[in-house]
C-alpha cells in the first residue's frame, strides 16, 4: 500500500489530462445527460463514439479503463437477464416453457448494456485522468456561488484535501498497528462475530488517538503558517480555461444537440 | 535588534490537581511549565535550546509565536507584545515554526500546495506566491520536487518541504521545535545543512530545539532549560563542557567530550575534546614529540557459543510483486544470529532491514511451497536457491509451523511502541500478550508475570498497575509497551529503533534496560538502530543491510574498521572508530574494542605504556 497512490489516476500528459477539472466535472454530467436522453442507437452511437474520442486521446491504456467496468459486471449481467426475460415485446424469437425472449427485449437489453457501459467508462476517464487534488479544486470552484447561502464551501474543500493527505498514512498506521498487536498474539481472522468485533478494538483505539494526536499537531502547524478561515486568503492555483476547453466545449454541447435532434426527428427505439 | 524577549513569563497548563506524585514518575501535568522565565535572541543569532523532555522548551516555541500565551509576563517580537491578539497574525508571519513529526505538518498532497499554504493564508498575490515557492523550495534544495507527491518523499525531504512551507511566508526568525528527532541520521544532515545555510545566508535568526549535541555545538549560542527555567547559558562547547550542572538537568556529556575527560582521569594528559579530530590531533601530538611510542596490540571480544538462534539463507521479498510498484526490499539476504547475541541491524531508511525484521515472526510469511514465484510460460525456469529461515527452532519455510508459538517465543517491538497502548490500564495492556497466547492462567499467575515484566523495565508496580497508560510520560509509554512484549518471556527480543526519539537520557536508560531484559529475560536480543555509538556500545555483532542485502556482519569492531564497507554503505561512524581510524591513518595502530570503555583503557594503556618507554 505505501507504494500505491492514492486513487485511481493515471500519471499522463495528455489533452484530457491538461484540461480544467471543472470542466471534466460538468462534461461528465452533461454527458451522463445525454446518455440518457439517447432514445435509440444513432443518439447512442453518438455517445459511444465520443467515449471512444475521449478514450484514445487520454492515453490511458485500455486495460486500465476495463478494469473500472469489472466491478459492475455482476449488475449488468443480472439486469441483463432481468431484461431479457421480463422486457415486454411483441416479436418472440424463442419460448421455451415460461420462457419467452422477444427480438424488442434483445434491443432492450444491448442497449442497456451500453449504456451501464458508457456510463461507467467515462466517469473511471475522468477520475484516471484527474488527481484528486485537482478534483477536490473543482469541486470548490464549481460550489463556490454557494458562498452567497454562506455554505463553507472553502472549508468543505480543505477537509476534503486533507482528508485525501491522510488516507495513504493512516493506512501505513493502521498496518503497523495490526503487525504489533498480531506480534502480541492478537489473532484477527478466526473466530465468531464477536471475537472479531473485540479484536478490533487493540487496533481502533491506537488508531483514534493517533488520528486525533495528528489532527492536533496538524492544527498547531496550520496555525503557526497563518491560518484563519477563507477570509482574505488568496488561492494559488487557479483554474483557468484553455483552448482545449473550448473545444471540450463545443464537443460536448454538439453532442447533446445532436442527441436533441436525433430524439426529435428519428423514431425512438422504445 | 531584539528579534525575541521574555521577561518574567509564567506559564503552566492548567490540570495542577493531578501533580500529586512525590515519587516522580508522573511528570505529566506539571511538566511544559515556565517559571519566571528571561529570555532573549538578536536578529540573525543562531541559539539552541537543550533540555530533556519536559523542560519546558517546546513551551517556549509555542509561546514565541502564539500558539500559547503567558499567565504573566511579557513576550515580545520584534517591538510586538506577543499578548496582542492584534499583533498575532504579524508575529506569525515572522515567526514559523518547524515541528517534529514530518508526515503531521503537511497539509497538501503535492509539494507545490503545500509550500503555497502560507502565503495563501496572508493573501500573498498569485504571481508573487509563484516566486516564493521557487525561492522556498531552492532554498531546501528541493526545486526538483516541486510536482510530487509528499507522502512518496522520505523524512528528510518531508522536513525540508516543511522548512520551505514556513520560508514561503519569509519569517526573520525560525524555530526548530525537535524537527530533526525522528529522521535517520542522513536526513538529519540534510536538515541542518538547510538551517545552517538560511543562518548564514538569508541571515534568518535561528532558534533549535533538540538533544543532540552535535547540533547545538553549530549554534552561536546555547542555552539549557530544566523545569521551565534557564539553567545554563553561554558558548555551546563551553555550556556542553559543564558535566556536573549537566547532569544535574538530567542531560549527559557529549561522548567526546566524556572520553577525553575519562582519559583525563586516567591520567593522560589531554584536554577536553569535542570531536575526533581534536582527540587525535592531541594524541598524535605527543606521540611526534616522543611522549607516546609503543603500540599495544590488544584483542578484545567474548566468545560466543555458535548455536544459530535465527538461521536465514537466500530470502527475498517483494512488495506489490508484478505491479508497476513492484519494490524488492529483500534480495537473497543470509544470515545467522547466534543464540546469546546482542545483535545490531543497521543501514539507510529503506535498505530492507524493517522487512527482514518482520519476516522473524512472521508477520511476513514466506510463500510456501505451491505459491511460490510461478515462472511465466516460455522463460526460462529461474533455478532459485532454496530459502531458509529457522528462528528459535521454527522452521518459517513450512506452512504448517505454529505460528503463535512462534510468535510468542519471539517478542517484536515496533518503533515507537507507545502508539499501540490501547486498554484502560497498564495492567491491562500488559497482559494483553499474555492472555492471548497463553489462555490458561490463573489470576495469580497473570498478576505475577505481569508484575515482574513492569518491574522489569523500571516501573513502579503498584503505582502504575492501575493508571491509564495515556497518563505517562513519553519514555514511561515506551517502558510499557515493552513490558507487553517481554511479558511472555520471549526467547528472542526484536526492537526496531527502541530509542529513537528519546532525550539522551531516556537512550541510555533504554539500552540499560535492554541489557538487563537480555541478560535476565530474553537470550537473544536483535536491535534495528541508526544510531552507530549506540550500536558500538551495545552489540555483539552486527549486520549491514543496503539495498536489500546484507553487506557485510561480524563484529562492530571488523566491521567498523573495513573503510570499504562502511563507505559503500555510506554508513556514518561511531566516535571511537572515527578516532581509531584517524590515528591508524597517521600510523598509530590502536586496535580494541568500539565500546568507550574498551577505547579509554586501550588509549590509557597506549599513553601509559609510551611514558613507561621514554
Amino acid at each position: 500500500m505505501r507504494e500505491v497512490s492514492f486513487g485511481q489516476y493515471y500519471p499522463a500528459n495528455s489533452f484530457v489530462h491538461k484540461c480544467d477539472p471543472r470542466l471534466k466535472l460538468l462534461f461528465l454530467i452533461a454527458y451522463i445527460v445525454a446518455i440518457f436522453m439517447a432514445k435509440n442507437f444513432y443518439a447512442l452511437g453518438a455517445c459511444a463514439l465520443t467515449f471512444l474520442v475521449i478514450a484514445t486521446v487520454s492515453g490511458v491504456p485500455i486495460g486500465k479503463l476495463l478494469k473500472s467496468v469489472k466491478a459492475v459486471l455482476f449488475l449488468l449481467a443480472f439486469t441483463s437477464l432481468l431484461n431479457l426475460f421480463f422486457h415486454s415485446g411483441q416479436t418472440v424469437l424463442l419460448e421455451w416453457g415460461v420462457i419467452r425472449i422477444t427480438k424488442e427485449a434483445v434491443y432492450f437489453t444491448v442497449f442497456f448494456a451500453i449504456r451501464l457501459f458508457l456510463l461507467v467508462l467515462t466517469s473511471s476517464v475522468l477520475t484516471l485522468t484527474t488527481t484528486p487534488v485537482s478534483l477536490t479544486d473543482g469541486i470548490e470552484s464549481l460550489l463556490s456561488p454557494l458562498k452567497w447561502i454562506k455554505f463553507p464551501v472553502h472549508e468543505l474543500a480543505l477537509i476534503m484535501s486533507i482528508a485525501l493527505r491522510f488516507i495513504p498514512i493512516l493506512t501505513d498506521e493502521t498496518g503497523r498497528i495490526m503487525n504489533a498487536q498480531k506480534a502480541r498474539g492478537a489473532d484477527f481472522e478466526t473466530g465468531g462475530l464477536v471475537k472479531r468485533v473485540k479484536a478490533i478494538v487493540p487496533i481502533l483505539i491506537p488508531l483514534l488517538i493517533s488520528a486525533f494526536r495528528r489532527a492536533d499537531e496538524l492544527g498547531d502547524a496550520m496555525d503557526a503558517r497563518c491560518y484563519s478561515g477563507s477570509k482574505k486568503r488568496t488561492k494559488y492555483k487557479k483554474l483557468t480555461f484553455t483552448w482545449r476547453d473550448l473545444i471540450a466545449t463545443l464537443w460536448i454541447t454538439a453532442l447533446i444537440t445532436g442527441v436533441v435532434l436525433l430524439k426529435i426527428y428519428t423514431p425512438a427505439l422504445l | 535588534m531584539q528579534a525575541i524577549e521574555f521577561e518574567k513569563v509564567n506559564f503552566s497548563y492548567e490540570e495542577e490537581g493531578t501533580n500529586q506524585n512525590a515519587d516522580g514518575v508522573f511528570e505529566f501535568a506539571s511538566a511544559f511549565s515556565l517559571r519566571e522565565l528571561n529570555f532573549s535572541v538578536q536578529e540573525g543569532e543562531f541559539v539552541a535550546v537543550l533540555g530533556h523532555n519536559g523542560s519546558g522548551k517546546s513551551t517556549l516555541a509555542r509561546l514565541t509565536n502564539g500558539l500559547l500565551s503567558p499567565k504573566s509576563g511579557k513576550i515580545t517580537v520584534f517591538g510586538m507584545d506577543a499578548s496582542d491578539a492584534k499583533n498575532l497574525f504579524e508575529i506569525r508571519k515572522n515567526v514559523g515554526i518547524v515541528f517534529q513529526n514530518p508526515d503531521n505538518q503537511t497539509v497538501a498532497s503535492i509539494v507545490e500546495d503545500d509550500v503555497a499554504f502560507g502565503p495563501e493564508n496572508i493573501g500573498v498575490p498569485r504571481e508573487e506566491i509563484g516566486k516564493r515557492i521557487e525561492f522556498a523550495l531552492k532554498a531546501v534544495g528541493m526545486e526538483d520536487y516541486r510536482y510530487s507527491t509528499t507522502t512518496r518523499l522520505s523524512g528528510g525531504q518531508k522536513q525540508r518541504i516543511a522548512i520551505a512551507g514556513v520560508l514561503a511566508l519569509k519569517p526573520r526568525v525560525m524555530i526548530l521545535d525537535e524537527s530533526t528527532a525522528m529522521l535517520d541520521p542522513r536526513g538529519r544532515k540534510e536538515v541542518m545543512d538547510v538551517v545552517l545555510r538560511l543562518n548564514k545566508e538569508e541571515n534568518i535568526t535561528v532558534l533549535l530545539i533538540t538533544h543532540f549535541p552535535e547540533e547545538a555545538l553549530l549554534a552561536d549560542r546555547a542555552v539549557v532549560m530544566h523545569q521551565g527555567k534557564i539553567v545554563m547559558e553561554g558558548k555551546p562547547r563551553e555550556v556542553l563542557s559543564r558535566e556536573k550542572e549537566l547532569v544535574a538537568c538530567s542531560l549527559a556529556l557529549p561522548k567526546p567530550l566524556k572520553i577525553s575527560r575519562s582519559l583525563q582521569n586516567n591520567g593522560v594528559a589531554l584536554s577536553d575534546c569535542l570531536d575526533e579530530r581534536s582527540l587525535c590531533t592531541q594524541i598524535l601530538d605527543k606521540v611526534e614529540k616522543g611522549a607516546y611510542k609503543a603500540v599495544e596490540k590488544r584483542t578484545n571480544g567474548t566468545e560466543i557459543e555458535p548455536t544459530g538462534s535465527i538461521v536465514c539463507e537466500n530470502l527475498s521479498f517483494t512488495y506489490n510483486p508484478s505491479s508497476p510498484f513492484a519494490t524488492h526490499a529483500l534480495n537473497g539476504v543470509s544470515l545467522t544470529i547466534n543464540a546469546g547475541e546482542f545483535f545490531g541491524i543497521i543501514g539507510h531508511t529503506g535498505s530492507g532491514k524493517s522487512t527482514f525484521v518482520q519476516h522473524l515472526n512472521a508477520l511476513i510469511k514466506l510463500p510456501t511451497a505451491e505459491k511460490k514465484y510461478k515462472p511465466k510460460k516460455g522463460k526460462k525456469k529461474l533455478e532459485l536457491a532454496p530459502t531458509v529461515l529457522s528462528v528459535g527452532g521454527f522452521d518459517l519455510a513450512d506452512k504448517n509451523t505454529d505460528f503463535r508459538a512462534l510468535r510468542k517465543k519471539v517478542g517484536m517491538v515496533f518503533q515507537y511502541p507507545e502508539y499501540q497502548l490501547f486498554a484502560e490500564t497498564v495492567f491491562e495492556d500488559v497482559a494483553f500478550g499474555l492472555k492471548n497466547f497463553s489462555e490458561n492462567l490463573s489470576e495469580e499467575e497473570i498478576e505475577r508475570a505481569v508484575r515482574e515484566a513492569i518491574q522489569t523495565v523500571g516501573l513502579d508496580y503498584e503505582t502504575v498497575k492501575n493508571r491509564s497508560p495515556f497518563e505517562l510520560s513519553g519514555g514511561q509509554r515506551r517502558r510499557v509497551a515493552v513490558a507487553g512484549v517481554i511479558v511472555t518471556k520471549p526467547e528472542i527480543l526484536v526492537l526496531d529503533e527502541p530509542a529513537a526519539g528519546l532525550d539522551p537520557l531516556g537512550k541510555e536508560e533504554m539500552m540499560s534496560l535492554l541489557h538487563r531484559i537480555h541478560d535476565e529475560w530474553c537470550k537473544t536480543v536483535v536491535i534495528v538502530s541508526h544510531d552507530m555509538d549506540e550500536i558500538a556500545e551495545n552489540c555483539t555483532g552486527v549486520a549491514v543491510f543496503s539495498e536489500g542485502k546484507i553487506l557485510a556482519s561480524g563484529t562492530p569492531q571488523s566491521l567498523f574498521s573495513d573503510t570499504e564497507i562502511t563507505q559503500k554503505a555510506g554508513l556514518d561512524l561511531p566516535f571511537t572508530a572515527k578516532a581509531l581510524l584517524l590515528l591508524k591513518e597517521n600510523g598509530v595502530d590502536i586496535s580494541c574494542g568500539l565500546k568507550m570503555q574498551d577505547f579509554i583503557q586501550a588509549v590509557t594503556a597506549f599513553a601509559k605504556g609510551g611514558k613507561d618507554h621514554a
